[in-house]
C-alpha cells in the first residue's frame, strides 16, 4: 500500500468514526427534545418522529410544577458561594506551599484526600453534620463542597504559583506592602488562568451534584435543581413529555455557559486532568 | 509566638506566622469536613450502630468477618469490577480513537458536540437513557425500524443486560471527556516530528505506534486512572436508573453501602464495606500509577 493510499484510508476511517459517534451522541438528545415538544397523545402515536404540532406548554408546566425558579436559585447560591470560597481558600493555602519547601508535609496531607473516596467519609460525616445541626442547611453543604474540592484546587494553584517569578512580590514587600496586600494585589491577579480552571471544574461537579444534596439536604424548600428534577420525575413518572421538558430546562444553564465559554471549558477540563 | 524555636529570627518567625494564617482556613475546613470523618470511619467500622441513636456498640472485627460470607457484598463487588473494567476499556479505546479522528481545526463543531454529554447531570442522563431503554423506547423502536425486531429487549429489566446497558450510558456521557484529554496531548506533539516521519516514509500505523502513542503516555495514565476510579465509585446513574436491580443485577459497592446504611440502618456494617472499598480502590490506583508511570519513563 502506498503512503497516499494509507493516508486516504486512515482519513476515511477517522471521518467514519467521528460521524458514527456523532450520530450516537445525537440520537438520545434528539429524542429528548422531540419528546418535550409533543403532547402525550402525539407521543404515544408517534414516539420517534417530529412532533405533530410544537407543544411549548410542557416547558411552562414543568417550570411551574417543579418550582424550577426556586431550585435554580438554590443551586446557584450553593455553587457560587462554594466556588468563591474554594478559590479564596485554595489560592491562599497554595501560596506558602509553593514558595517554601518546609511545608511539603501539608501538600501531602491535601493530596492524600484524592485517594480516599467520598463514600468513606459519607456516613461519619452524616453523624458530624447531625451533631453540628448542619443537616438541611446551605452552609453545611457549602462546607462539605469546599472541603472535598480544596485538595484539587490547592494542587493546581501550587503548581501554577511555582511557575511565577518571585521578583514582583519581593518588590511589593520592599515597598512596604504586608503579605496579605501583596498576595491579593500582586499574586492573585496573575492566577487568572488557573482560577478559571478551578472555577470550571467545580461548576461542573457542584452544579450537577446529586449525591451530597441527596444525603444532607433533604428538605423540600431547599431543594437544588438536581433534587427538584428527581422529585418531579417521581411525581410524573408516566408523562415523559413533561419529564423531558424539565430535563431540558435543567441542563440549559450549563449548556449555555459551555457554549459561551467553550475555550475556557476545554482548557479547564484538559488542564485540570493533565496536571492532576 | 513564643512557642517557636529560638533559633528563628524575628522576620523568619513573622513569615512562619503569616504562612500559617494563609493556610489555616483551608486546613480547618478540609480537616473537619473531610479528614476527620474519613479517620473516624475506621473506628466506626468496628461498631454496631444504627445511625440514629447516639450510642454504638463495639463489636471488633465482626463486621469484616461478616463481609467475607456476605454474598450480596460479593455480588456487588463483582458487578462493580465488571462495570469498571468495561467502562475503562471502552472509554479509552473509543476516546483515543475519536481524539485521533478529530485533530484538525475543521473538526471543532464535532468536538463541541462530543463535549455536550459530560455537561449533563446524572438526573438528566438517567432520565434520557431510562426512556431510551424502555421496552417501548427509542432503542427498540429503531431496531424495529431496521427490521431487527427480534433484537428488541427489555434492556433495564433483564438481569443479564442491565449492567451492560448502564455501561453504554456511562460511555455515552464520559467518552468526550477522555477524548479531550487525549486530544490536548496529541495537539501538544510538535507537528514537525509527524511531518518528518511522514516524509521519511513511515506508515500511518507505525507513526501512531512509535511517535504518537509514546508521547501521549501521561494522558494515557491520567485517563486510565480517572476512568477506573470514577467507575469503581459509580453511584448516581445506578441509583437513578435501576436502584441496583433487577434483583441485584446492577448493585454496586456504593449502592450497597447506601442501602445498608439508610434502608437497613446498619451504619457500622456499611462503613466497614466502605473501608473495604477504599482499600480496593487505593491498591488498584497505586498499582496502576506505578505500572503506567514506569511505562511513561521507558517511552
Amino acid at each position: 500500500m502506498s503512503m497516499k493510499q494509507q493516508e486516504w484510508i486512515s482519513r476515511s476511517v477517522a471521518a467514519g468514526l467521528a460521524l458514527l459517534w456523532s450520530v450516537f451522541i445525537l440520537i438520545p438528545l434528539y429524542i429528548m427534545v422531540m419528546t418535550a415538544l409533543k403532547t402525550p397523545v402525539d407521543l404515544a402515536a408517534n414516539p420517534f418522529g417530529l412532533p405533530h404540532e410544537l407543544t411549548w406548554g410542557n416547558f411552562a408546566k414543568a417550570w411551574q410544577d417543579a418550582n424550577l425558579a426556586r431550585a435554580i436559585r438554590n443551586s446557584f447560591i450553593l455553587t457560587a458561594s462554594s466556588i468563591f470560597l474554594i478559590v479564596i481558600l485554595g489560592a491562599m493555602a497554595a501560596y506558602p506551599l509553593a514558595r517554601r519547601t518546609h511545608w511539603t508535609a501539608v501538600t501531602y496531607y491535601f493530596l492524600a484526600a484524592i485517594m480516599a473516596p467520598f463514600q468513606l467519609a459519607m456516613l461519619p460525616l452524616y453523624r458530624l453534620m447531625k451533631a453540628l445541626h448542619l443537616i438541611n442547611t446551605y452552609h453545611g453543604i457549602i462546607l462539605i463542597y469546599v472541603a472535598i474540592s480544596l485538595p484539587m484546587a490547592v494542587f493546581l494553584y501550587t503548581g501554577f504559583i511555582k511557575g511565577i517569578n518571585t521578583e514582583l512580590e519581593e518588590a511589593a514587600l520592599v515597598d512596604g506592602a504586608g503579605p496579605f496586600r501583596m498576595f491579593w494585589q500582586v499574586i492573585f491577579p496573575l492566577l487568572k488562568p488557573v482560577t478559571s480552571t478551578v472555577v470550571i471544574m467545580n461548576v461542573l461537579s457542584l452544579w450537577n451534584d446529586f449525591f451530597i444534596v441527596l444525603l444532607y439536604l433533604p428538605r423540600q424548600e431547599m431543594r437544588t435543581l438536581q433534587l427538584a428534577i428527581f422529585t418531579f420525575v417521581g411525581q410524573y413518572n408516566r408523562d415523559y413529555t413533561l419529564i423531558m421538558a424539565a430535563v431540558i430546562l435543567s441542563i440549559a444553564p450549563m449548556i449555555m455557559l459551555f457554549l459561551l465559554l467553550q475555550k475556557q471549558f476545554v482548557a479547564g477540563i484538559a488542564g485540570g486532568a493533565v496536571k492532576g | 509566638m513564643s512557642a517557636l524555636p529560638p533559633f528563628l529570627s524575628k522576620s523568619a518567625r513573622r513569615t512562619l506566622g503569616y504562612d500559617i494564617l494563609f493556610m489555616l482556613p483551608a486546613l480547618l475546613v478540609f480537616t473537619i469536613f473531610f479528614i476527620y470523618p474519613v479517620l473516624t470511619s475506621f473506628p466506626l467500622s468496628l461498631t454496631k450502630w444504627n445511625g440514629i441513636s447516639p450510642d454504638y456498640k463495639f463489636v471488633g472485627m465482626r463486621n469484616f468477618v461478616r463481609i467475607l460470607s456476605d454474598r450480596h457484598f460479593w455480588q456487588a463487588l463483582e458487578n462493580t469490577f465488571q462495570y469498571a473494567i468495561l467502562v475503562t476499556l471502552l472509554q479509552n479505546v473509543i476516546g483515543l480513537s475519536l481524539a485521533l479522528a478529530v485533530t484538525s481545526k475543521a473538526h471543532r463543531p464535532v468536538r463541541t458536540l462530543f463535549l455536550v454529554p459530560p455537561l449533563l447531570s446524572s438526573i438528566a442522563l438517567g432520565m434520557i437513557w431510562s426512556y431510551m431503554y424502555r421496552p417501548d423506547g427509542a432503542i427498540n423502536g429503531l431496531l424495529t425500524l431496521a427490521g431487527l425486531e427480534n433484537w428488541t429487549q427489555n434492556w433495564l429489566g433483564d438481569p443479564n443486560l442491565a449492567l451492560y446497558a448502564l455501561v453504554v450510558t456511562n460511555i455515552w456521557k464520559w467518552t468526550g471527556m477522555s477524548m479531550i484529554i487525549y486530544l490536548a496531548a496529541i495537539l501538544a506533539i510538535p507537528q514537525e516530528i509527524q511531518e518528518a516521519a511522514s516524509i521519511d516514509g513511515v506508515g500511518v500505523w507505525q507513526r501512531f505506534r512509535h511517535i504518537t502513542f509514546p508521547l501521549i503516555a501521561p494522558a494515557f495514565t491520567i485517563n486510565i486512572v480517572l476512568s477506573m476510579i470514577g467507575s469503581l465509585k459509580v453511584f448516581d446513574i445506578i441509583f437513578i436508573m435501576t436502584q441496583g436491580g433487577p434483583g441485584r443485577a446492577t448493585e454496586s459497592l456504593t449502592t450497597y453501602i447506601f442501602k445498608r446504611a439508610f434502608d437497613a440502618h446498619k451504619f457500622g456494617y456499611a462503613i466497614a464495606v466502605a473501608v473495604v472499598m477504599f482499600v480496593i480502590i487505593m491498591t488498584l490506583s497505586l498499582i496502576q500509577m506505578r505500572y503506567l508511570t514506569r511505562r511513561e519513563v521507558r517511552a
